[in-house]
């Protein structure tokens, strides 16, 4: 491993090399979120107590609820991230990196402190705030999965949004025509190809500008769907515009473990085929040939085109293949939220999705995560809103988005597209 | 590559050109009507009435549908035909009021206060037409701060809803229903017209627990401030918003702000337990069946019969400018039925709304809102 100076390489050099210097930035993050997290407690304090209630009103085991005072828990908790800091700057001073287990600490202290503090003499429902997470998460991580795929194999799709509005509509239309949740899935992701195929055609085929070509389908999809909603569903809402809703199925034995139980599983069947969605696509994107030649084409299409892989129709696949992923997350919206459509009701998460992609480093798993971040801080956005929250609604309701550029631009630092990323492949 | 280059822009071309049509396909729906309708109207008219939605719709089951049901009824009367605009975004509003204009409308109803700025605009510029605006008072005045209660166009005739009356009939009887001593609300955004739903509906509570000694806890609005979807879409997070009051053991649920009361819906079905809607604007028991069930009343704005009067009065040309402002005493809003509700509210409590409703009238009973500073 090579310790490199130059901050930027062309890409006609050779790939970049890794860096190994230990970089004094966990420590001065760690650090700034604790004086950020003290003052706050200074200026702003709340008497009161917390209480933390784990279980809900049907679980099997209840737990009880953790009532501690706000301020004094906000304060030790504050001491707890101070000591992580500190242990980060000596570790960082013998050039040894911050254990992510450590870091991992220091967020859960940062959390539960904040959360202890602005819910003072509130309740704060600890399954309700997860579960929201993941609901509010579901679309954002089919459509991060469609973005790291499509990505991976070398084409930008900004069209994740519209691939999953249209899979919102049709879910809804399919679902309510035939009386099926699963023809209505089905439908969603025969909607999102369609609006894959073409992306595909205008930029593999045609090698229009990936982002222009996103950004028109877009413009297209919100059209139609809000065209036909008025023309059609509106009017047969009845037969066109009332689909059956998922139930949530209780996975047995796990369903019933408390606090983690009623998150996970307890879900609706379109969040259990996300789970697998991120597995298998985590598993083959690295450890099945289809999953190497896709990385091949996004990352040197001409060297993949030697060894005889045939790019475009690789590319071709994964587009298709990223569309119908981000039309089953567009399912969820009409056949598990609400079971009806309405005009450009994914409001924007497409665009979120896109965050995602490049926040997790155009990995499956990270990009998750990602969602998941996403997810949290929209629903502690609305938990602290409801209890009553001395900051304003339209400053708390920017809250999941500032968290998205801040952990975008501040905490993963320098990440690196697939080469080819972007990049019509034309032969010669 | 030249070929493909050209066919490439033609494609895109096309591709545009659809989402253009498509995002303003609904507009001009009605050219071909109105260049006859006056024609084959009988002595009647000329009269052209129209209406322009906000970015909710016409099938909105709320707002926008009642104002446009009170538009038709007028101008059937009249014997005249209506010209109806939708909006899709806000960039609409102006462009939709320009291309009513030059249909030749001659009254034109701007249905909510976002359309405020976009009616005054264009009421200054067509000083001979009338505007009917749904909602706002249009007295922002030069610098936007004015709001001294007159509008600032000779030709708007403001209808506006003291709607924090009803409200306040609807937090009463909440507290007094809910089981678990929490009723929760939530707005689509912080706009005047729906917090003052809310801010009745706490004041009403407020009253509940000062005559009766109780305590029941409003969540979702503290007076101030309190929770939004940030939207007016039904989707995954008015649904979320709604349970994150249900996590809080709210058992009455107020959801403020048209479409977004759908996702109220859902996260009642979810919760397992008997949770109560309150409807806003229509009876929510007649507009949305799927309510039946759950709808303990509603908070009636009555818009149909307003926008009906105003565009009837238009029609025969003595509109009066004076705002009209709808209250419980001259039934501009009301509660509707409690329905299946009859028999779980309790026995007195219909009694008592009756007395407050006779003291809101008469003045013994305080409600306050934006409206009356």
């Amino acid at each position: 491993m090579t310790i490199s100076a130059a901050p930027t390489t062309t890409p006609a050099e050779e790939a970049p090399t890794v860096v190994t210097v230990v970089s004094r930035k966990a420590p001065v993050v760690l650090s700034i979120f604790t004086v950020g997290l003290a003052l706050v407690l200074l200026l702003g304090s709340h008497d009161g107590d917390t209480t933390f209630r784990l279980s809900t009103r049907d679980d099997l085991f209840q737990l009880p609820a953790v009532t501690v005072p706000a301020m004094v828990t906000a304060w030790l908790l504050v001491v707890v991230m101070a000591a992580i800091a500190g242990w980060s700057w000596a570790l960082t001073l013998r050039e040894r990196p911050t254990p992510l287990w450590l870091v991992a600490l220091f967020t859960v202290a940062a959390l539960v402190s904040f959360l202890a503090w602005a819910a003072a003499g509130g309740t704060i429902p600890v399954v309700g705030l997860l579960g929201g997470a993941i609901a509010l998460a579901v679309p954002l991580v089919f459509g991060a999965m469609s973005g790291v795929i499509g990505e991976r194999a070398g084409v930008v799709n900004i069209a994740i949004d519209g691939q999953l509005l249209a899979g919102a509509f049709a879910a809804a239309l399919v679902g309510s025509m035939i009386g099926s949740t699963w023809a209505g899935l089905a439908g969603a992701a025969f909607a999102g190809l369609l609006v894959a195929v073409l992306l595909g055609v205008f930029a593999i085929s045609y090698h229009v500008d990936q982002v222009i070509v996103g950004v028109v389908l877009n413009v297209l999809v919100i059209g139609l769907t809000s065209f036909l909603f008025s023309q059609v569903l509106a009017p047969n809402a009845a037969e066109l515009n009332s689909p059956p809703r998922f139930k949530a199925i209780e996975i047995p034995l796990l369903g019933e473990i408390p606090v983690i139980g009623p998150v996970l599983f307890q879900q609706t069947a379109v969040v259990y085929l996300m789970y697998v969605a991120v597995a298998v696509i985590a598993w083959a994107l690295y450890r099945s040939r289809w999953g190497l030649r896709l990385r091949a084409v996004g990352e040197h299409p001409k060297a993949a085109d030697t060894v005889g892989i045939k790019v475009n129709r690789t590319r071709y696949r994964a587009v298709l293949l990223a569309g119908a992923i981000a039309g089953l997350g567009g399912a969820f919206y009409t056949l598990v939220s609400v079971p009806q459509f309405n005009r450009e009701m994914t409001g924007g998460a497409g665009y979120i999705a896109l965050a995602a992609v490049i926040f997790g480093k155009w990995d499956p798993i990270r990009a998750t995560l990602a969602a998941l971040l996403f997810g949290f801080a929209s629903t502690l956005q609305g938990v602290l809103s409801v209890i009553g929250s001395p900051v304003p609604s339209q400053f708390m309701l920017m809250l999941p988005y500032v968290v998205t550029v801040f952990a975008v631009a501040g905490l993963v630092g320098r990440s690196r597209p697939p080469a080819a990323d972007g990049v019509p492949y034309v032969k010669g | 590559m030249n070929r493909k280059t050209r066919a490439v822009a033609g494609g895109l071309a096309t591709l545009l050109a659809t989402a253009a049509l498509a995002a303003c396909g609904d507009a001009p729906e009605e050219d071909n009507d109105s260049g006859n309708g006056s024609g084959s109207g009988d002595s009647a008219s000329d009269f052209i009435p129209c209406i322009v939605s906000d970015a909710g719709g016409f099938d909105d089951k709320s707002f926008n549908q009642l104002s446009y049901e009170g538009v038709t009824q007028a101008a059937e009367e009249l014997g005249v035909e209506a010209i109806e605009v939708e909006s899709n975004s806000e960039n609409d509003y102006g462009p939709n009021l320009e291309s009513l204009v030059s249909q030749g409308c001659q009254a034109i109803v701007t249905v909510g206060f976002a359309l405020a700025s976009a009616t005054k605009e264009s009421a200054a510029a067509n000083p001979d037409l009338e505007y009917i605006l749904i909602d706002d008072a249009a007295d922002g005045g030069e610098d936007g701060e004015t709001f001294d209660g007159q509008p600032d166009q000779p030709n708007i005739k403001p209808i506006l809803y003291n709607t924090a009356e009803a409200a306040f009939l609807a937090g009463y009887l909440a507290a007094d229903y809910s089981k678990t001593g929490v009723v929760g609300t939530y707005g689509g955004q912080p706009f005047p017209t729906v917090t003052i739903f809310m801010d009745g509906f706490k004041q009403g509570v407020d009253y509940y627990n000062q005559e009766k000694g109780k305590n029941v806890k409003v969540i979702g609005w503290d007076g101030k401030d309190g929770a939004f979807t940030g939207g007016f879409e039904a989707n995954n997070v008015a649904t979320q918003t709604a349970q994150r009051l249900i996590d809080q053991d709210a058992d009455v649920l107020l959801p403020v702000g048209g479409p977004i009361y759908q996702g109220a819906l859902t996260a009642i079905e979810d919760a397992g337990r008997e949770i109560a809607l309150i409807g806003v604007d229509a009876d929510f028991y007649e507009t949305d069946p799927n309510t039946q069930d759950v709808v303990l009343t509603s908070i009636l704005k009555n818009m149909k019969v307003s926008t009906y009067e105003a565009v009837k009065q238009a029609g025969e040309g003595d509109l009066d400018f004076t705002p009209y402002v709808g209250t419980l005493e001259n039934d501009g809003v009301g509660l509707a039925p409690f329905h299946n509700f009859e028999g779980k509210v309790s026995d007195t409590v219909a009694d008592e709304l009756e007395q407050i409703k006779a003291g809101i009238i008469d003045g013994s009973i305080e409600v306050t809102s934006y409206l009356e500073q």
